[in-house]
């Protein structure tokens, strides 16, 4: 999401007829989504914390590739978790809840709602500069971690598939904890019980099977065991490759189910419970 | 909707002195935009309420906000809507917004429901809420380019800053400009896309008397291109100033409505003066309050009652201090309603249009003074 392309300033006669009836079209959508994500990309940047949330953060732990052995395994893997956890809570996650939260406070939610745009496109305006970040850090990792000495990914779809499906629930987790979160400030403690779901599945291998058996089906255990099937090839708690690309698919079936079943729980509890105006 | 500049007149900005009030002009003749169904049927008012209500919550604890409006606002007119805080003000220009849908009644705006029809009418409304919103951390041109892409057919940016006098501004960030400035930022956003129908709730509180000397050329601009303004309002002087047609609302209900001459007419003049050291002789007038200091005549015949008085005082060498005689002011019939001193209205609104019945010489306070 470039803040630095050049102005385009619409002009009455420009804007194309179909936009100007009735603003229905999908290209006036369209128009109306890119230029508020345009907004909001500009404001990701404007914040401090905002800006280190999305841009520091998620690469910080590609250093950890440097610790150990060139090409270790689960070093390796250890990492790209790592830092795909950290993509997913700040970039997306808590600046997305935080900035939903701040712009509702302001009224700014209120005041575009009375205009031509639709509710669901200042959602995913408001969502985009984090997915961008999102797929972008995702990118970086690949070359980072490939630069390093890490193998190339087993099976790129699962990896891609896990970013994707990752960031969509988390823009959803971060919608419904929106909904009940007060402001700005009550973020910081409202996010934890996310930020613990998505924690709790990497942290998890060390915890004995009768727990492992539970935590399986927190999104961050199916993260967690997507990029170590789908990148490295490791089975269920193995340090040592033994997945081809077939085997992938089958035993990365289950975490993606998990995912997706989040994610459908998400945009469910978030269409029922979003508030567009502060509580009075 | 054509593209073409539809409004040369309006894209000059903010000019005084622009002459007073012509008819609807013809230039929106209803329909005219898109020639198609979009279009108002011939005639209809450009906003219509019918009956309106809204309720919030449910069962014990639901409150009537809005208890059967009946409003029409014509293209190129004013129409105040006045009440204290909690009469209904905001709750019925939500509905005109299409922010939320009516309990009861119809709501009209270019012919079209707001809510159902919300694709094609919004294009045709401008907005400007209670309090401006925007991100404190954009500057006010990069605001303005994102209202501008959520608009079909925009002003360009930088004939907006013009308009509105903020081009000095244009680089500053939205948090570190005055309410005004803010107030000013929000109105070009609402005037953006060159609205037919435009919803200004309290455009000009907590502005200094400057900025709301603009804001309102900006209103008979907008009138004179022939606009259709609804705007709220605490300020009587704005109400009267500003708009053709008021509408005075309490408890929900518009209880007056009318020009400012009609909703004055019918409610009585009053006379004041320091009270004399001789009893007043029988004057024309109705009730008589006497508290000791001042003395308030009320009456209808305002010029009879002085004519009456004044001639007593010269006879019987009385001097009448701090003699002070005005007619029926709106804001006599504002607080007689605000305070619930005014006759009881039909359970329905009155008509507002063309010309409501005068009120009733009854519709006289029937206590204290108007003060």
């Amino acid at each position: 999401m470039s803040t630095t392309t050049p102005r385009t300033e619409p002009t009455a006669p420009a804007a194309p007829a179909t936009d100007a009836a009735g603003g229905s079209g999908r290209g006036a959508g369209v128009r109306r989504v890119r230029g508020l994500a345009r907004a909001n990309a500009t404001l990701m940047t404007r914040n401090r914390l905002t800006l280190l949330y999305a841009v520091v953060l998620p690469v910080l732990p590609l250093v950890l590739l440097l610790t150990g052995p060139r090409g270790d395994v689960a070093v390796g893997a250890a990492t790209v978790v790592t830092a795909l956890m950290m993509t997913l809570l700040f970039p997306v996650y808590y600046n997305l809840l935080s900035q939903f939260v701040t712009r509702r406070d302001e009224l700014v939610l209120k005041r575009l709602r009375t205009g031509e745009t639709r509710d669901a496109e200042i959602l995913v305006a408001l969502a985009l500069p984090g997915l961008v970040v999102a797929v972008t850090v995702s990118l970086v990792t690949v070359v980072v971690a490939l630069a390093l000495g890490a193998p190339a990914p087993v099976n790129p779809v699962l990896y891609a598939g896990a970013v994707l499906l990752g960031a969509l629930m988390s823009v959803a987790l971060a919608y419904w904890t929106a909904a009940w979160t007060r402001n700005a400030e009550a973020a910081q403690m409202t996010s934890l019980p996310v930020i613990l779901l998505l924690v709790v599945g990497q942290v998890a291998v060390g915890f004995p099977d009768s727990v492992q058996r539970w935590t399986d089906w927190t999104p961050g255990a199916a993260l967690t065991a997507l990029v170590r099937i789908g990148w490295f090839g490791l089975d269920d708690g193995s340090t040592t490759p033994s997945l081809d690309l077939a085997d992938t698919w089958s035993v990365g079936l289950q975490p993606v189910l998990v995912l997706v079943l989040w994610t459908a729980v998400g945009l469910d509890l978030a269409r029922r419970s979003l508030r567009w105006e502060p509580q009075r | 909707m054509t593209p073409t500049p539809r409004r040369p007149s309006t894209d000059r900005p903010g000019r005084p002195g622009r002459p007073g009030r012509p008819g609807p002009s013809p230039r929106r003749s209803p329909g005219d935009a898109t020639g198609t169904a979009t279009g108002t049927p011939t005639g209809a008012p450009a906003i219509e309420l019918r009956d309106l209500r809204r309720t919030y919550g449910h069962g014990s604890s639901a409150y009537d906000a809005v208890r059967g409006v009946d409003l029409e606002v014509a293209a190129g007119s004013v129409t105040a809507l006045l009440g204290t805080n909690g009469a209904g003000k905001t709750s019925t220009l939500e509905l005109v917004e299409g922010l939320a849908a009516p309990t009861g009644g119809e709501v009209r705006v270019l012919g079209l429901d707001p809510v159902v029809d919300r694709a094609r009418v919004r294009p045709r409304t401008g907005v400007l809420l209670q309090s401006s919103g925007f991100p404190a951390d954009l500057t006010v041109r990069e605001t303005l380019r994102m209202w501008a892409a959520t608009v079909s057919a925009p002003r360009p940016v930088e004939e907006s800053l013009e308009r509105l006098t903020l081009t000095d501004r244009a680089d500053v960030r939205v948090g570190a400009l005055s309410g005004g400035e803010q107030r000013r930022l929000d109105l070009a956003c609402t005037l953006m896309g060159r609205p037919e129908v435009v919803l200004l709730d309290e455009p000009t509180t907590g502005l200094d008397p400057e900025s709301r000397r603009d804001v309102w050329q900006i209103v008979r601009d907008l009138r004179d291109d022939g606009a259709a303004v609804l705007l709220t309002t605490h300020y009587l002087e704005e109400a009267e100033a500003l708009a053709d047609h008021l509408a005075i609302m309490h408890a929900g209900r518009v209880r007056r409505a009318g020009t400012p001459a009609e909703i004055a007419e019918g409610h009585p003049s009053t006379v004041r003066l320091d009270t004399p050291d001789r009893t007043l002789p029988a004057l024309p007038a109705g009730r008589v309050d006497d508290d000791g200091r001042t003395t308030t005549l009320h009456t209808t015949d305002l010029q009879a009652t002085l004519t009456a008085l004044l001639a007593w005082a010269d006879a019987e060498g009385v001097r009448l201090d701090r003699l002070d005689a005005r007619t029926a002011s709106l804001e006599s019939v504002f607080l007689a309603i605000a305070e619930g001193r005014d006759a009881p209205s039909p359970d329905r609104s009155p008509d507002p249009s063309p010309a409501p019945s005068p009120a009733p010489a009854t519709a006289a306070p029937t206590a204290g003074a108007p003060r």
